[in-house]
């Protein structure tokens, strides 16, 4: 917790608590849930009997393969309990609209329109519960030339414009080796969740929010594709750094072990740092007075207007290039924080989880499974509230792990026809 | 008739600047909310200075990536450096539900604003801070922007070649993740308010947000102690599945199959049945095996057609596949179109701009996207006047005075 962030701890009650939230979804939207469910929601994963298709989904705990060891499944359900339904059969179905009429929330990544079809799109359950917020995630929308494409995150990433600004100058763009697109969608559609859920607080109503990962990922391409409209330049990738116009801005620079990032960059609010950073290197006898005293403000209108030659430009790079390589990464990182330098090390997940901040705020959780001999690490909360922090309070549910406590506890069902039910397989 | 928005009636001090921050409030006030900005004219917001840029002019009032971020948000000046700009603050604090800012942690307690200070003046203030680190720890005060946290992170060393250097994400990766978890964040405290009545303070460390996008290779490394490491366009689950040339300067067409129905789609389309009966290629781990001859085979085709012309070839006939948009293609793209993605708005210096909508459509009260991003000091007035009820010649004085700028 962070210092000084105690105030009137007057009720440990979370953020969500007593809100229901029904989670549909395949693995396009499973951190939705995950995230209300860190705010304190109660998240109910639906699966299909037998278990999630995500289940199936590589890597596995110490490459064994089983519904209860995908790490894929592991990393965004847990704070959910979870049942098993069959959509498919009219009893599964209507299991399925009975908790929908006390929910609060439905997630849901199916294709447009394939709930509908079960009789569970959001017309439908609106019919049953006009306060519920129906939350859809697809690849493209609800509707739309695209709303039918088949997809995939390398798919959605190179809808949204980001994938084309990844990647080598001389070979095709590349997209990050860990699967993102999604991840955007699913936290978007939480923050959209909630605002709906405000109005609600309001309205009593209920409404339909149509989540596009196209749309949501694209704000990783930090307003690029607003240039086309006003008279703008397109933007193009460079391994390890921008482009603008003509000049090629490095972001990852060599040390003596290995790579680091480096912002040297130019104008009224990042000029100054590169004004800083090239004090020092003068100081430390890596370059000239007459370098070290160019115009870092008005740099890059030098440079395209041509008052300042491309190549003057590169030498300066140079000078830079030299004074890092010269450092560890770890030096080079000190020193970025002695003198407020925008340096950092390019950390591999082992660096991550031993970086002192991290482990200082006692980022790291763990959630263990004693059954499976599973003991996980993950992030920690993606905030920290003073009055209601987030707590990781269940691991993720185990295929049809509570049934009996919703089936029968929640909707009232008698144990036979509980047993019924698991016994036609429907649960 | 309009509807009344989600957020209307909730009131934001936002002392947020780059880009993680100010993109919560951004979705604050296309649902409602009234975000009145703090500037300095002496320190503006560096994504000012930042493009693109309306006819490449580079001034301050010209940026569409501050225009973009900051979108429906109210613009007040002040010099906080004078006491008299400090009392409009406590002022503001007293009027608002919620105060963000996005400085490191130093500068917040030495204007007095941080929280303990705050609360005494308003008791259940909602307060967010959000920077690289977090408020505490050994590197709480080390600042700067998102490509520093992506780094920290581990996000560069997942984007690139395995026969090369990684490349890392195009630029600030961590502000565009963040965001969301901030209004997320926000939200909550705002039902907890709400429903309870009290307010609190929350602790945004960008780093801890985005690193809730690794946590499937965090979990793995900890418990199967595997080793990431890029893959360039690699991808366990599909094959093929990659980038492939397109006729045209630096043109990409992106396919992935997942089953074998898609690959045999695929050489279905491609007019090369045979490939589909090919040892090589028949299964899924056989293409896996040979995926430098798969993807050869696969660009000699894509090469020689524009790459719009090979997505509606392939995507009718299911298979996965897409234009890599390149920064011009979004402008056109049908599907944004038809979601109405990019909003004209008149910016008081720059003039007609273009905005993009929220990134989600409600149904029922969808966002208003009607105003630009402020000027620098554009709503003084309004602000001190309509919100504040400061009378004119109080306005006057504090102009006067240089308390505004």
């Amino acid at each position: 917790m962070a210092a000084g962030a105690q105030p009137n701890v007057t009720s440990r009650v979370a953020m969500l608590s007593g809100c229901r939230v029904l989670d549909l979804t395949t693995e396009r939207g499973l951190m939705c849930g995950q995230i209300l469910g860190d705010l304190g929601a109660d998240v109910i994963k639906v699966e299909p009997p037998g278990g999630s298709s995500v289940r199936s989904l590589a890597p596995f705990f110490a490459g064994q393969p089983g519904p209860e060891r995908s790490v894929y499944w592991w990393a965004y359900n847990r704070n959910k309990r979870g049942i098993t339904l069959d959509l498919e059969t009219v009893e599964g179905r209507d299991l399925m609209r009975q908790l929908a009429a006390r929910a609060d929330f439905v997630i849901e990544s199916d294709h447009p329109g394939a709930l509908a079809q079960r009789g569970l799109g959001y017309d439908d359950l609106r019919a049953l519960n006009p306060a519920l917020v129906y939350v859809s995630i697809t690849p493209f929308g609800q509707d739309g030339p695209k709303a039918s494409y088949a997809d995939s995150d390398l798919i959605v990433m190179a809808a949204s414009g980001v994938l084309i600004l990844y990647g080598d100058e001389d070979r095709p763009p590349i997209r990050m080796s860990v699967p993102q697109a999604y991840l955007h969608a699913s936290a978007d559609a939480a923050g959209a969740a909630l605002i709906a859920y405000y109005d609600r607080l309001n309205t009593g109503l209920g409404q339909q929010l149509d989540v596009a990962a196209q749309e949501s990922l694209g704000l990783a391409q930090q307003s690029t594709m607003l240039a086309a409209t006003i008279g703008g330049d397109e933007t193009r990738r460079m391994a390890g750094g921008v482009k603008m116009g003509p000049i090629r801005v490095p972001l990852v620079w060599e040390a003596k072990d290995g790579l680091v990032t480096c912002v040297f960059l130019f104008g009224s609010a990042l000029g100054v740092f590169t004004r800083k950073l090239m004090n020092y290197i003068y100081e430390q006898g890596f370059c000239d007075q007459a370098t070290r005293d160019k115009d870092w403000i008005a740099y890059a209108d030098m440079l395209l207007t041509g008052r300042e030659p491309i190549e003057e430009y590169e030498r300066a790079k140079g000078v830079v290039a030299a004074f890092l390589r010269s450092m560890t990464k770890a030096e080079a990182f000190d020193l970025a924080r002695q003198h407020g330098f925008l340096i950092a090390p390019l950390a591999t997940i082992d660096d991550v989880l031993q970086n002192p901040q991290f482990v200082a705020r006692e980022y790291w959780q763990t959630i263990e499974d004693r059954d499976l001999g599973l003991k996980l690490t993950y992030p920690g909360p993606f905030a920290r509230f003073s009055a209601t922090p987030i707590e990781y309070r269940r691991r993720p549910p185990r295929v049809g792990e509570h049934n009996r406590e919703i089936l029968v506890g929640d909707l009232g069902l008698s144990e036979r026809e509980f047993g019924d039910l698991a016994r036609r397989g429907i649960i | 008739m309009a509807t009344r928005l989600p957020l209307a009636g909730v009131k934001v001090l936002d002392f947020m600047w780059v880009l993680a921050g100010p993109g919560i409030t951004r979705a604050m006030a296309d649902y409602g909310a009234i975000v009145v900005r703090i500037e300095s004219v002496e320190r503006i917001d560096p994504t000012r200075t930042v493009g693109p840029f309306k006819n490449n002019n580079t001034g301050a009032e010209h940026s569409t990536l501050f225009g973009n971020n900051n979108a429906g948000k109210l613009g007040l000046s002040l010099d906080l450096k004078k006491p008299a700009a400090r009392a409009i603050v406590l002022d503001l604090v007293r009027w608002a539900d919620v105060v963000c800012e996005a400085f490191s942690p130093k500068a917040m307690r030495a204007w007095g604003f941080d929280y303990e200070s705050l609360r005494a003046v308003k008791p259940d203030i909602i307060m967010l801070s959000t920077c690289l680190m977090g408020q505490t720890g050994p590197l709480a005060r080390f600042a700067g922007f998102g490509n520093l946290a992506a780094a920290l992170c581990g996000f560069y060393n997942l984007v690139g070649w395995p026969d090369r250097t990684p490349s890392g994400p195009f630029s600030a990766y961590t502000d565009y993740i963040a965001p969301r978890f901030g209004l997320a964040a926000l939200m909550a405290a705002l039902i907890h308010h709400k429903r309870t009545g009290q307010g609190q303070y929350i602790d945004q460390a960008q780093a801890e947000s985005a690193l809730q996008f690794l946590t499937l290779p965090i979990i793995d490394t900890v418990g199967s102690g595997r080793k990431y490491s890029p893959i360039g366009n690699d991808d366990p689950e599909h094959a093929p599945h990659g980038i492939y040339p397109a006729a045209g300067d630096d043109r990409w067409v992106a396919i992935a199959c997942r089953i074998d129905e898609q690959w045999q789609a695929l050489c279905a389309a491609m007019d090369r049945p045979q490939l589909a009966e090919d040892p090589r290629f028949k299964t899924f781990s056989a293409r896996r095996r040979h995926r430098e001859e798969l993807d050869r085979a696969i660009g000699e085709w894509t090469r020689a057609r524009a790459p719009l012309e090979t997505e509606r070839i392939l995507q009718a006939r299911g298979v996965p596949a897409h234009t890599v948009a390149n920064t011009f293609d979004g402008n056109a793209d049908p599907q944004l179109l038809h979601r109405e993605h990019f909003v004209r708005v008149n910016h008081p210096v720059a003039g007609e701009t273009v905005v993009e909508n929220s990134r989600y459509r409600f149904s029922r009260t969808p966002a208003e996207v009607k105003r630009a991003a402020p000027a620098i000091g554009g709503d003084n007035q309004y602000v001190l006047e309509k919100l504040l009820g400061y009378s004119d010649d109080r306005i006057s004085d504090l102009v006067a005075n240089g308390v505004l700028g």
